[in-house]
């Protein structure tokens, strides 16, 4: 029986699923690698170990899920993580490691360029906001202060051109991916001249844009022997992570969002049309050509209550954070919304949408003597999702929507959706798939070999239950305490920028 | 003064010195205060991960090879309140002293105890045991220096305070690799950039990288990636 890989190249890990091809999940597998923090602002990764951590998790795969038993590969699909930069000679060597999306070190070089109007006429044309996880700014970086490896580069390319290197010789880029490095004209399909100007590169320096359904890519023959897959195995390029994600929450024209908490957190919606925001807070990205997914993304998101956890819970056994966090959102259930008056910043990590402000910090407001520790678990639980809320507000100015989806291993827990539309006030429904990446992987595999007409059609047919409805009475709680939450945030931009300084972050 | 380093000890705490290190005051006497010490002479060890204590230690032998590595990539000597290290000592001294029936057992296992007890504080120590990809990473880090080393996952688990089966149970959680698999990965992660950006001989390669031989180095690294390292070197060096 014939089935479909999907390959997710995901900031600590590679996630691979594979799936019959009436969408039947057969099984899953993941192999995790490190990012190295050279300095505090630094956020590298080994591309050869990622490679190796690929390939290695794949083979075992197959052997174990795959040729073993009765399936045959009609097609690989990849996803990957946006913002990755990996200057490469002109053997395709990389010079050092890549430098992935959370690298800091392009601050000045984002700020100096937002000052300038050359920041929105860029913003426009590639839809990326102006900020150092862009692979604008990172080139723009290494351009200025490592000459040495900007003089001995022959391309920049992402952890993702590299992996379909290694495994096919060809250095191409999806239109989703390069959407993303601020690079990239999305209406006009390809290199942006002004930016490209910006970074200091000719457009040569960049790999080949090709359309997300790309699938002129053929195995080496080493690795058809390795893997044990013939010549003729279909690999389709793909598109970024964010993209699949929103397709595979089944988010595709009006009307509908969909927010995903992991880590970090994002909120989304999809369209035709870019969202020109004239503070240019949100993201636009090519999901494929002439259709973009926009929306903002959080820093703060799961991290922060994981790290509430390692400070504040109670751990039965080593490393048992799990467990922990259980208890601790039990613990929060017997508080009521608004946590009686207890609120929380989150921004620990600094925060991109919708402030974009790197300095930001968290902070407990409105404590008295009432309150207990029950209500700080509480708090910093809202204080996240208010956060989120505050993104998904401001981008129903630009686009309304009147149902959403969550995924995420947080945004999953039932307390978490459950404030979520209560937040929104809207109905709240969970992907029935366990991973929105490997389902959008599919159905854009799908797709490409005719099984759905177009994506819209393969985004239909995700089905959601609406599964949240909004409780009106704490809506009205959540709005009031949210208007302090927005204030504050925009009120302590000073003293935001004051204590970072201090801290010296 | 210890290796080097100045440290201010309170009253409880316990400082390991090893036999490579040096230990006193510059100014060759005590600020203030007392302390006990006590010397113990292994027969071997070195910073390499040996440690033979010698005939009168019960400690198996693979697990002494565990507490050499520890001991020698430990960089704080001194462990904080540590009251059961005190006791033990107050009860060596009483057994020496007393010189009763059955002293010199009671002894070496008093002994045996004492180096347990340092361990294990050690390892609570150096991690709160929270954060897992935290210590993960300080272990990963301690793989990449010493990678020519023959890490045992008994070493491994040591470091990151738990039984070895937890220990893999949780790496395999979190990495989708054994411990030893995952070691692997950086071993041939490793030894991809040398290949491709070094000339240097594929056996020096294959023994800096903590390959037993450069036999081992080709079966492994061809199962994985479908070439020997020569032809993925000669792949990667000239333009495709």
């Amino acid at each position: 029986m014939d089935c479909i890989i999907t390959i997710d190249i995901g900031t600590s890990a590679v996630r691979i699923f594979a799936f019959e091809m009436n969408g039947n999940a057969i099984g899953f597998a993941k192999g995790s690698y490190p990012t190295f923090h050279t300095e505090p602002i630094y956020s590298e990764q080994d591309p050869e170990q990622v490679f190796i951590t690929v390939l290695y998790v794949l083979k075992n795969f197959l052997t174990e899920k795959i040729n073993t038993k009765k399936y045959k590969v009609a097609a690989i699909c990849f996803s990957a993580a946006m913002h990755s930069v990996l200057p490469v000679n002109k053997n395709g060597v990389p010079l050092g490691n890549a430098i992935t999306w959370a690298d800091n070190r392009g601050k000045k070089e984002a700020d100096d360029l937002k000052k300038l109007p050359l920041a929105k006429t860029i913003y426009d044309a590639t839809g990326t906001p102006i900020h150092p996880m862009s692979p604008l700014i990172k080139i723009a970086w290494i351009k200025r202060h490592d000459k040495e490896r900007f003089s001995k580069t022959d391309k920049f390319i992402a952890i993702k051109n590299y992996i379909i290197q290694q495994l096919t010789g060809e250095c191409v880029i999806d239109y989703s991916l390069a959407s993303a490095t601020g690079l990239f004209n999305i209406h006009k399909l390809h290199w942006d001249n002004n930016a490209l100007a910006y970074a200091g590169i000719n457009a040569d320096k960049l790999p080949a844009p090709v359309p997300v359904f790309y699938s002129s890519l053929h195995l080496r023959r080493e690795y058809q022997v390795s893997l044990g897959l013939p010549a003729k195995t279909k690999i389709i390029i793909g598109a970024s992570d964010g993209c699949m994600a929103t397709l595979g929450a089944g988010v595709w024209g009006e009307g509908k969002a969909t927010i995903t908490i992991e880590q970090s957190g994002a909120v989304r919606v999809a369209g035709n049309k870019m969202i020109r925001d004239s503070k240019q807070r949100f993201f636009n990205y090519l999901l494929t050509d002439g259709y973009y997914v926009s929306g903002g993304p959080t820093n703060n998101g799961g991290v922060i209550f994981e790290w509430f956890a390692k400070q504040f819970g109670v751990f039965n056994e080593a490393y048992g954070i799990d467990d922990s966090i259980h208890t601790l959102i039990k613990e929060a259930m017997q508080v009521p919304a608004g946590a009686d008056g207890l609120l929380f910043l989150p921004y620990l990590l600094g925060e991109r949408a919708p402030l974009w402000n790197a300095n930001a910090r968290g902070a407990y407001f409105g404590l008295n003597i009432k309150h207990e520790q029950k209500h700080f678990i509480r708090a910093t639980l809202e204080g996240i999702l208010y956060e989120i809320y505050s993104i998904g507000k401001i981008l129903e100015e630009h686009r309304a929507f009147s149902t959403l989806s969550i995924n995420g291993s947080f945004a999953v827990y039932p307390l978490w959706a459950q404030i979520i539309a209560d937040m929104f006030g809207k109905p709240v429904s969970v992907n029935n798939s366990y991973d929105s990446i490997g389902t959008g992987a599919l159905l854009l595999s799908q797709t490409e070999m005719g099984v759905y007409r177009s994506l819209e059609d393969a985004a239909k047919a995700v089905s959601l239950q609406a599964s949240y409805h909004p409780n009106k009475k704490d809506h009205q709680v959540y709005m009031k305490y949210f208007s302090v939450f927005e204030k504050l945030s925009h009120k302590l931009k000073d003293e935001f920028e004051e204590i970072a300084l201090l801290q010296n972050l | 003064m210890i290796n080097g380093q100045p440290f201010t000890l309170y009253p409880g705490d316990t400082a390991i010195v090893l036999p490579h290190q040096e230990f006193g005051s510059d100014k060759g006497f005590l600020d203030l205060g007392t302390i006990s010490w006590m010397a113990i002479q292994p027969q071997q060890f070195s910073k390499n991960g040996q440690l033979v204590p010698g005939p009168w230690s019960s400690i198996p032998a693979n697990e002494c090879k565990s507490i050499a590595r520890l001991l020698s990539i430990n960089h704080v000597p001194v462990l904080s309140k540590l009251a059961t290290a005190a006791h033990i000592f107050n009860c060596l001294q009483k057994e020496i002293n007393g010189q009763e029936i059955g002293y010199t057992v009671r002894v070496n296992q008093l002994i045996d105890e004492l180096l347990i007890t340092i361990v294990r504080h050690l390892t609570r120590q150096n991690n709160l045991q929270r954060d897992f990809p935290q210590t993960f990473m300080k272990l990963e880090q301690s793989l990449r220096n010493n990678l020519d080393h023959q890490w045992l996952v008994e070493e491994m688990a040591v470091i990151v305070g738990l039984g070895t089966t937890a220990f893999t149970e949780k790496v395999k959680n979190y990495t989708g690799f054994s411990p030893l698999h995952y070691l692997i990965n950086i071993r041939i992660a490793e030894a991809i950039k040398l290949l491709k950006n070094t000339s240097r001989p594929v056996t020096d390669i294959a023994l800096e990288t903590g390959f037993y031989s450069s036999q081992h180095f080709s079966t492994t690294f061809k199962k994985l990636t479908g070439y020997t390292p020569r032809q993925f070197r000669t792949n990667n060096t000239r333009k495709t």
